[in-house]
């Protein structure tokens, strides 16, 4: 309840930032500007408007849940609005709760316009409404889940320039581990194999979320994994909302 | 009756600045206000006083000491169930409109539809912003968001009211305004802490005080307690005299054409003051005997430490 | 109370600590479950959709240096991977976009092309990558060099290792060996004329002893190859008219065949196998 109403506060006002429209408008750009990619090329154009559009829907969503997010809690502390907000019978943990949902909320809101004008464009070349993009933006979604939970536990100690980084290094690092999984098979067994297996396993693997090829290329997904990378991504936004909370309970608010 | 706030040993430091300098802002702060009273926390600025709100909040975490709001330890969310906070300067979602404002804090409250919808009009009308429910809070006045923050503080209908300088950034005629909502609340039987570094306002309706210096307290207790009935001097206002009549009885302060305004110090004095005027036929304007006030023990305690 | 409260707060940090270890453990767990799971790889499509060079040169903000060496680091890795059976589809199209990132990269060039021969087996590729090194390394000599010496060793195309020694040898720096790789792709080529012309050149103009001596060694081989030549034209008409071969060289002088009975650069005769109507040199024009 009172997270709900902590949600829906954030709702409205991340409704207001403008950041988020020049987002939108640059996805839809993005969505659009495939057909015209698409005349470039030679073959299957339905292909690269289906690449583009799952592409832009990806990039420009984790650019929402980063600039937005990253300033949530800040603006809180430096408008001192927090102070009315915490001398309520309120948990630390519902705030940073409350502004995690109200944010997923906006970017839920997002991605589903995002993902009609994208089905639309789809729509207009194939005539056929093609439910199987939607596992990919699903996971995207997922995604865009776990990037939120990562701005806010950044936002929750640090400025919104040093967190927007701090939060784009952590979507960089999630798309590049996988690369060390070549490093790992090349390595000779030893302290330093077992501290790259370390960093492997621990480290954020965001190519668990990327079905984009799959389903562009109606190739079958084994049907273990949707369940594996979906409890994955829950598990590792939980981590990172535990750690959030953590860090907040520490806080002063001068 | 039970205390409202008992505050033991309070300590608090802070780190500040790039290569961190620790001062210690609060030094072992020990207080307790009593359930229906007005309470009045006094100190020059800079001495405490809304680092100590902050830590009876939890918006802070003290080092040391232990607080506890009507037998209940701070930390718990639900010590702040039945109290009411005004910010020193409030700061609100300035998109928000007065009532989508006070809605949400009803809902942080968890208070159903009905009872949130009456209680927002009631105190809408109360703060005097029926008018301005509409307008979004970033198009209030500095006075207007003191009233809205007094009503979203209240719409819990709380037992204890925490104010934060409530009387700064005031014109006079709103600070009555508060004054009288102040009284009215000991009326209601709801207990008020509020801080302050102006006196005028607070000496006639604190029922205590404590005053605050560099992190500790110097003195508490009622104002009875503290400001003595003993007087300090006599103000004498007379006319037709001249002012060299007086001057072995007090000190002339002024005189205006044919009024004179005499200092009196020694109580014995004041009726030969008196004597004088009857038998030179000049006319008493005014006598006013001026007893101990909580300024003079606030400046007197103030440069003192 | 209130210890019992601030005893309460610390078992909510501990509550939180083991929240915290227990989603940890359960995410690495399933970051390994996911692993297993063997998901469908479209072949190579991991790389079907790198743009081209030019589109990057833009995309990488002027650090294109680096991200010519982040490719190239990639595709070592890539290309030395056996699983992916399919890895040398778009060899051409990765190394073209390393060299259009970093087209003063020298590696590439050669690596790629090294790739494509040794590897791939795909002489058409190696060129495509050395012709891109030698368009945009006009003063580097290697490049067709390295080109030339594919045609002529691998493909044995030796109009093309010519063209490409030719190339070669007008660059500055070029070593003077190029000129005798070009003349033996003339003379493999099969135009003698060009090759006696262009040995007896590197003859004359033979810095030393040693180059002298080569050069003379392969005036031999073409002119015995001339006669030969010569020879087995002349034993082929004479067998048209006579129904057999020629019993020795005079034979055929006599019958007007051959103009004279050609001698070796030495003067020495050559030997004639009347079995097969072909000559050879007494010692082989290496061992002089």
């Amino acid at each position: 309840m009172k997270i709900g109403a902590i949600a829906g506060i954030t709702f409205k006002e991340a409704k207001r930032d403008r950041v988020l429209y020049l987002l939108f408008f640059f996805a839809a750009l993005g969505i659009g500007g495939a057909r015209a990619l698409a005349i470039l090329t030679v073959g299957d154009r339905v292909k690269i408007i289906k690449d583009v559009g799952l592409a832009s829907i990806s990039l420009f969503g984790v650019l929402m849940a980063i600039l937005i997010g990253t300033g949530l809690v800040y603006k809180e502390i430096d408008k001192k609005t927090i102070f009315t907000l915490l001398s309520k019978p309120l948990h630390r943990a519902e705030f940073i709760l409350g502004k995690f949902l109200g944010l997923v909320l906006t970017l839920f809101v997002m991605t589903l316009f995002m993902s009609l004008i994208f089905l639309a464009i789809v729509y207009a070349h194939t005539l056929k409404v093609e439910g199987a993009l939607l596992v990919a933006v699903g996971y995207i979604f997922l995604e865009l889940v776990l990037v939120t939970a990562v701005a806010i536990l950044f936002s929750s100690f640090s400025t919104p320039i040093l967190s927007s980084l701090f939060a784009l290094a952590f979507y960089l690092i999630g798309h590049l581990s996988w690369g060390l999984e070549l490093i790992l098979k090349k390595m000779a067994p030893g302290t330093g194999k077992s501290l790259v297996r370390f960093l492997y396993t621990v480290l954020p693997d965001l190519e668990n979320f990327n079905f984009r090829t799959e389903v562009v290329h109606g190739l079958p997904i084994p049907p273990g994994i949707y369940l594996s990378s979906f409890l994955y991504g829950v598990c590792y936004t939980a981590f990172i909302l535990g750690l959030a909370v953590l860090v907040f309970r520490r806080r002063d608010f001068i | 009756m039970a205390d409202a706030i008992r505050i033991d040993n309070l300590q608090k430091k802070f780190r500040l600045g790039f290569i961190p300098k620790t001062r210690q802002i609060l030094k072992g702060i020990t207080f307790s206000v009593r359930e229906g009273e007005i309470f009045g926390y006094l100190g020059p600025n800079g001495a405490g006083k809304t680092t100590t709100i902050k830590c009876l909040l939890d918006l802070v975490r003290p080092d040391a000491g232990t607080i506890e709001i009507f037998g209940r330890s701070h930390f718990s969310p639900r010590s702040r169930q039945t109290l009411g906070f005004l910010p020193e300067n409030p700061y609100f979602y300035d998109y928000l409109t007065a009532t989508e404002f006070l809605a949400f804090t009803a809902d942080l409250f968890g208070l159903d539809r009905v009872e949130k919808e009456e209680r927002i009009a009631r105190l809408l009308k109360l703060v005097g912003l029926e008018r301005a429910a509409g307008l979004p809070l970033r198009k209030f006045s500095r006075g207007m968001l003191q009233r809205a923050g007094l009503a979203q503080a209240l719409i819990n209908e709380p037992k204890l009211v925490i104010l934060d300088e409530p009387l700064g950034g005031m014109d006079p005629l709103g600070r009555k305004e508060i004054r009288d909502i102040i009284v009215r609340f000991k009326d209601e039987g709801k207990t008020v802490f509020f801080t302050s570094h102006i006196l005028q306002d607070i000496e006639m309706i604190c029922d205590r005080v404590a005053i605050i210096v560099g992190g500790r307290i110097v003195k508490e207790g009622t104002l009875r307690d503290l400001v003595s009935e003993r007087v300090l001097f006599t103000e004498v206002t007379v006319s037709g005299l001249s002012p060299d009549a007086f001057r072995d009885l007090g000190e002339s302060i002024s005189a205006q054409g044919d009024r004179v305004l005499l200092k009196v110090y020694d109580e014995s004095k004041v009726d030969e003051v008196l004597e004088l005027v009857h038998s030179h036929k000049g006319r008493l304007v005014s006598l006013s005997p001026r007893t101990e006030t909580l300024e003079d023990i606030f400046v007197e305690t103030v440069t003192r430490t | 109370m209130t210890k019992t409260s601030s005893a309460k707060k610390g078992a909510t940090t501990l509550l939180l600590i083991a929240f915290l270890m227990g989603t940890a453990a359960a995410f690495m767990a399933l970051k390994g479950a996911t692993d297993r799971v063997a998901r469908e790889k479209l072949p190579g499509s991991s790389i079907i959709y790198i743009p081209s060079g030019k589109f990057l040169k833009y995309a990488t903000f002027g650090y294109r240096a680096v991200a010519a060496d982040a490719i190239y680091l990639w595709a070592i890795q890539y290309y030395s991977t056996p699983t992916i059976d399919d890895r040398f589809d778009h060899l051409d199209h990765i190394f073209a976009i390393i060299n259009e990132l970093d087209p003063r990269y020298q590696d590439p060039y050669e690596v790629g092309a090294l790739i494509a021969v040794e590897e791939a087996r795909n002489p058409a590729a190696a060129f495509s990558i050395l012709d891109r090194g030698a368009t945009n390394n006009p003063d580097q000599w290697v490049y067709p060099f390295n080109a030339g010496h594919v045609a002529l060793m691998t493909l044995k195309d030796y109009p093309l290792a010519e063209k490409y020694f030719d190339q070669c040898m007008k660059i500055p720096g070029a070593p003077e060996f190029v000129e005798r790789l070009r003349a033996n792709a003339i003379f493999k080529k099969g135009d003698l004329q060009t090759s006696w012309e262009t040995w007896l050149d590197i003859y004359k103009k033979a810095p030393d002893e040693r180059t002298k001596k080569i050069a003379s060694n392969h005036l031999y081989n073409v002119k015995a190859t001339i006669d030969a030549a010569a020879v087995e034209d002349a034993a082929a008409k004479y067998r048209e008219r006579f129904g057999r071969l020629p019993a020795d060289l005079e034979t055929l002088r006599r019958t007007g065949f051959l103009r004279e009975v050609p001698k070796d650069m030495d003067g020495e005769d050559y030997l004639y196998d009347p079995a097969t109507g072909t000559v050879k040199t007494v010692t082989s024009p290496w061992r002089r």
